[in-house]
């Protein structure tokens, strides 16, 4: 009986959709810190077959972001610089250090379904989206949200996005970029979750430009630290050619 | 006069060779005036087919727009101003807005141009009426080399991208409206063609245009602050350039053969001083000046080139005027890299045959008089007697 | 009786010099001219195949799809072995490997920030001094300021934009590009001299680099977008060029590779077939009315050639000599002044096509602008047609003035004659 009460509780509670535009900033908590340290790979599909790629980078807040290239050796060293929406690159054969700007940061990111300015987008949703919840659905056996996201501004490159967000773990599942108009322009699945410090994440993803076939982009996340403090002189132009 | 009627007897007393130099000369006439007016025609072709196609009577490019920059695209548009609205409006301009985009056809990335022009407009020959209607869908209209390399056909769906005025992306599926045969590369290759009021629509691009082209013989055009205007000998300076090149080298090749038909002539003169000694002495004998007889032979040789001139207008003119009518096809003459259609109409000027056939006169009366020089060294004496020469 | 009839000819300087001039003339200028078209045929296509196509284009199956602006990806793999393999098939062709890139030309300043950035449109070449590229793309004479490339990382960039960007000889810039695998390319270069092509659109944005220097920095190791051959003299033959492709593609990468290499001829490469039957139509119909007006020109000449001999041929009649045999003579005299002539014309016509096409006669030096790389040179092509074009109708057309002139001996009135003679 008291079992039975609770389950019915428990599936009245999951029912009930949240707000939407809560649900969005819960999910930017999760993920969010002041200083993360991530280190992953990046494994993109192209004609010719896979490619992998190993970053490692700082982030602080939504708008600064350093990455230095572990691996493979020919992009070793290579670092990136991002400072709010200003972008710059150093490699180290070249011992230049080369700003990304207009055009450039159309290309996409060492070939693969994402661009820079992809890289570049506020990581915080709720900067950009007010969200609402259409219903409840699931993502494999994972019960989710389906959260429908319209930009707050006209210049934001996907006007619309469709976030299925595990109910539970306020993580994302599955997503859709969507123009203003309703056509789905790519799409990103995650393939599996962990915990780590106590949040779940995704650490397997696959990207897909869905306009065009190809194999997407898939990235893994190898580790993850959240709250470090992350010294001020990393957000600097020095650093990358230090 | 007299020796106009000597000359023409005796030409007439040659017979078949008097004729076959004639038809000689003027195959060389015929061959010339053909070669210049195809290199006319193919020139006044590719002229007319930019303009009707492409320029008009000229474009105003929005100042910052370069065509040979693609990146310089999204800083290159601007609202119309009004002077070039009314023009538009009047229907003697079309305004095009050029906008940075993708299609996909089969799966596969394709970088273009879409290009928005008015659907209505008449002022350049681009079927636009074909992008007419408010269908849900978007229409294209393609050139029939963007179709062939994208694969596509009429009734095809192809999505299209872009990023509109605030840098969003955009994507619709549109459906190909028409195929356009068009001779024009430049309004053919990498573009895709779609109604300006939707692409301005869908851009958030109000109004804005990259380019106005406006209509032929529009005259003076107005100034307008922030678009500069480029007339069509701006326009065509490229094709024209390529144009000179091209005739430099067929000069030369005119003049192998007018060697060759002034050979004949050259022969013919010195064989007709050498055989007619005795008549040279008479005619001396007789009272004419050595002047006089030179200019004889001189005007016999040189009316070779008259002869020429009517043998080659009796089977060079219906010739001519029949292809300059109907002109005659070219085997993938849209394969050419500039604009001449896949049938070429020769254009027969009255300044290019009238020239030819002064330059002809003229070079032929010089060719004429050189043997007859030897005319002046002649003693009447010897040549009485069929000596000396 | 031959050599009689050639002691005649050269005794009598009126019966052969003036018919042998003639004739050598206009055989001469016969095979020069079809020379000539020939080389303005080839003339029309040299820009194709030096920076298009080649004469025939190796490339992957995938890139040949795609056409010219295929992706990198889409690069051979092992360019060296293929190369090899290319050059002891078919030794008598120049093969020669490229790269084609994209990107932006950034320019730093003096504190190595960057000064300047525009996209550029580049080619990797083999720009070796002994390589065949130099010539292919008429480099030394395209050249405006600076030199040639000698080490693999200094470029050549087009004039106009090196004016623009401010650049000059000995100036560092650097690339950005993507490697063939999609990865950022960052290189430095350094720019060893500026080049005119005469084509607007490459002026305003190309680069050219050596291969050895851009294969690493795009992280293509012995890989080439195509290796491009240029058959002997650089002259184009629609022919062996099928021949070379159709023995290339047989029994290479069977079943469905796109990465199989695959050899395609200037012809289907370029889309320029179209053009080159319209060239070869012309060709044909402009030497086809030249041969005919040369003969007619020379049957006038075989007309006058005898009757000039009017007197002599009485004389000979009166004399008792057959009609038959006075004939025959004619006609003998005339084919060996027609063999001769053409025999000589044929020579000197070759003579001076060899001029046009060893030496050419440059046009652009007549004109203002003549550093570029888009020659203006009028050449010549010696080919096989060269050697009969001029010389059968030559002979045939004396001949032929001489036969129907000749008639005229069996028209004779014996009773005539005497008059004739004496008048």
């Amino acid at each position: 009986m008291n079992i039975c009460f609770w389950f019915a509780v428990l599936a009245i509670a999951a029912v009930e959709p949240p707000d939407g535009n809560a649900l969005l900033a819960r999910v930017d908590a999760n993920i969010g810190s002041n200083g993360k340290v991530i280190v992953s790979e990046m494994i993109i599909q192209g004609r010719r077959g896979g490619r992998s790629v190993r970053t490692m980078s700082w982030v602080s807040g939504t708008d600064r972001a350093f990455t230095e290239y572990l691996a493979p050796e020919r992009e070793r060293g290579t670092k990136m610089l991002k400072l709010g929406d200003r972008l710059w690159t150093y490699s180290p054969q070249s011992d230049r250090t080369i700003s990304i700007s207009g055009h450039m940061l159309r290309q996409s990111v060492a070939g693969s379904d994402l661009s820079y300015e992809d890289m570049m987008e506020d990581p915080k949703l709720t900067n950009l989206y007010s969200a609402e919840v259409v219903g409840p659905d699931s993502v494999g056996d994972r019960p989710a949200w389906l959260l429908e996201l319209k930009a707050r501004a006209e210049g934001v490159a996907y006007q619309r996005r469709r976030l299925w967000v595990d109910r539970e773990r306020d993580l994302i599942l599955r997503e859709e970029r969507l123009s203003a108009a309703g056509r789905l322009l790519k799409t990103m699945e995650v393939l599996s979750v962990g915990r780590y410090e106590g949040r779940w994440l995704a650490d397997r993803a696959v990207f897909r430009d869905a306009l065009r076939e190809g194999g997407g982009t898939e990235i893994r996340i190898d580790s993850i630290a959240f709250d470090v403090v992350i010294p001020e002189h990393i957000f600097s132009t020095a650093s990358l050619r230090r | 006069m007299t020796i106009l009627r000597l000359a023409v007897r005796n030409l007439r007393g040659a017979g078949i060779r008097t004729w076959l130099n004639a038809f000689a000369l003027s195959l060389a006439f015929v061959a010339i005036i053909f070669g210049q007016g195809l290199l006319q025609g193919m020139n006044r072709q590719a002229e007319d087919a930019s303009v009707a196609w492409q320029y008009g009577g000229g474009q105003y490019r929005q100042e910052n727009y370069d065509p040979h920059d693609p990146l310089t695209l999204e800083a290159a548009r601007a609202p119309l101003p009004p002077e070039l609205r009314a023009l538009a409006e009047a229907g003697r301009a079309a305004p095009v807005l050029i906008i940075q985009g993708s299609i996909y056809p089969g799966g596969r990335m394709m970088p273009v141009q879409v290009r928005g022009i008015p659907p209505d407009q008449r002022v350049v020959a681009i079927p636009t009426a074909a992008l007419a209607g408010d269908g849900e869908v978007l229409p294209v209209l393609l050139g029939a080399r963007m179709a062939q390399a994208a694969g596509l056909e009429v009734g095809d769906y192809v999505t299209v991208q872009w990023r509109d005025a605030r840098g969003a992306f955009d994507a619709r599926d549109a459906r190909v409206a028409e195929v356009m045969r068009t001779s024009v590369e430049t309004v053919d290759k990498g573009i895709v063609w779609v109604p300006l009021a939707r692409l301005q629509e869908l851009t958030g691009l109000a109004d804005a245009a990259t380019l106005v082209t406006v209509e032929r013989g529009l005259r003076r055009p107005p100034a307008v602050a922030g678009w500069d205007f480029r007339g069509p000998d701006y326009l065509l300076a490229d094709l024209r350039q390529m144009v000179r090149s091209k005739s430099a080298g067929q000069a030369l090749m005119f003049g192998v053969l007018f060697l060759l038909a002034m050979l004949a002539i050259f022969d013919t003169q010195l064989l007709s001083v050498f055989r007619r000694r005795r008549e040279i002495g008479m005619l001396v004998a007789l009272g004419m000046t050595r002047a006089q007889v030179i200019a004889l032979f001189t005007l016999e040789g040189a009316l070779h080139a008259v002869l020429a001139a009517l043998v080659g207008a009796v089977y060079g003119a219906p010739l001519f005027i029949l292809l300059g009518r109907h002109g005659f096809t070219v085997p993938g003459g849209d394969t050419w890299g500039f604009a001449i259609g896949e049938r070429i109409h020769p254009a027969y000027t009255a300044g290019l045959v009238l020239g030819t056939t002064a330059l002809v006169f003229v070079v032929a009366t010089v060719v004429a008089w050189l043997p007859t020089r030897r005319i002046a060294k002649l003693r009447p004496t010897d040549a009485l007697q069929g000596r000396g020469g | 009786m031959l050599a009689f009839l050639a002691k005649g000819l050269l005794r009598d300087r009126s019966r052969s010099l003036f018919p042998l001039l003639t004739v050598a003339v206009g055989v001469s200028l016969c095979v020069l001219l079809d020379a000539y078209i020939r080389g303005a045929r080839d003339g029309i296509l040299r820009t194709t195949a030096s920076f298009v196509s080649g004469h025939v284009r190796v490339t992957t199956r995938a890139a040949a799809r795609e056409g010219v602006g295929a992706s990198n990806e889409l690069a051979l793999l092992d360019a060296a072995a293929l190369q090899d393999e290319l050059e002891r098939d078919h030794p008598g062709v120049d093969w020669t490997p490229r790269i084609r890139f994209g990107g932006l030309l950034d320019v730093p300043d003096s504190a190595g920030r960057t000064r300047a950035q525009t996209p550029i449109a580049g080619m990797a070449v083999d720009l070796a001094p002994d390589g065949p590229e130099r010539r292919i793309l008429n480099l030394e004479q395209a050249l405006v300021s600076g030199r040639l490339p000698e080490a693999p990382d200094e470029v050549l960039v087009a004039a106009e934009l090196a004016r623009r960007l401010e650049l000059g000889p000995g100036d560092r810039l650097t690339l950005v590009s993507s490697t063939m695998h999609g990865a950022m390319a960052v290189h430095n270069f350094i720019l060893a001299g500026t080049v005119r092509f005469g084509i607007t659109a490459m002026d305003r944005a190309a680069m050219l680099a050596p291969i050895e220097g851009i294969r690493p920095a795009l992280d293509m190791a012995d890989a080439a977008d195509e290796i491009l051959g240029f058959l002997p003299r650089f002259q184009y033959d629609d022919r062996e060029a099928a021949r070379l492709a159709a023995a290339f593609n047989t029994g290479r990468g069977e079943g469905d590779d796109e990465f199989a290499a695959e050899m395609n001829t200037l012809r289907t490469a370029s889309g320029l077939g179209g053009m080159m039957d319209l060239i070869d139509y012309a060709s044909a119909l402009i030497v086809g009315l030249f041969v005919v007006a040369m003969s007619v020109v020379l049957w006038n000449a075989g007309l006058m050639g005898s009757l000039r001999r009017y007197g002599e041929i009485g004389i000979r009649l009166a004399l008792g000599e057959p009609k038959g045999a006075v004939y025959r003579a004619l006609l003998a005299e005339s084919l060996l002044i027609g063999l001769v002539g053409s025999a000589l014309g044929t020579l000197v016509g070759l003579g001076f096509s060899y001029y046009l096409q060893e030496v050419g006669f440059n046009i652009a030096g007549m004109m203002q602008d003549a550093t570029m790389v888009m020659d203006d040179v009028i050449r010549a092509r010696i080919a096989p047609p060269s050697y009969i074009v001029g010389f059968l109708p030559g002979l045939l057309a004396t001949f032929a003035g001489a036969a129907i002139s000749g008639l005229g001996v069996y028209r004779r009135q014996t009773a005539s004659l005497a008059k004739e003679f004496s008048g």
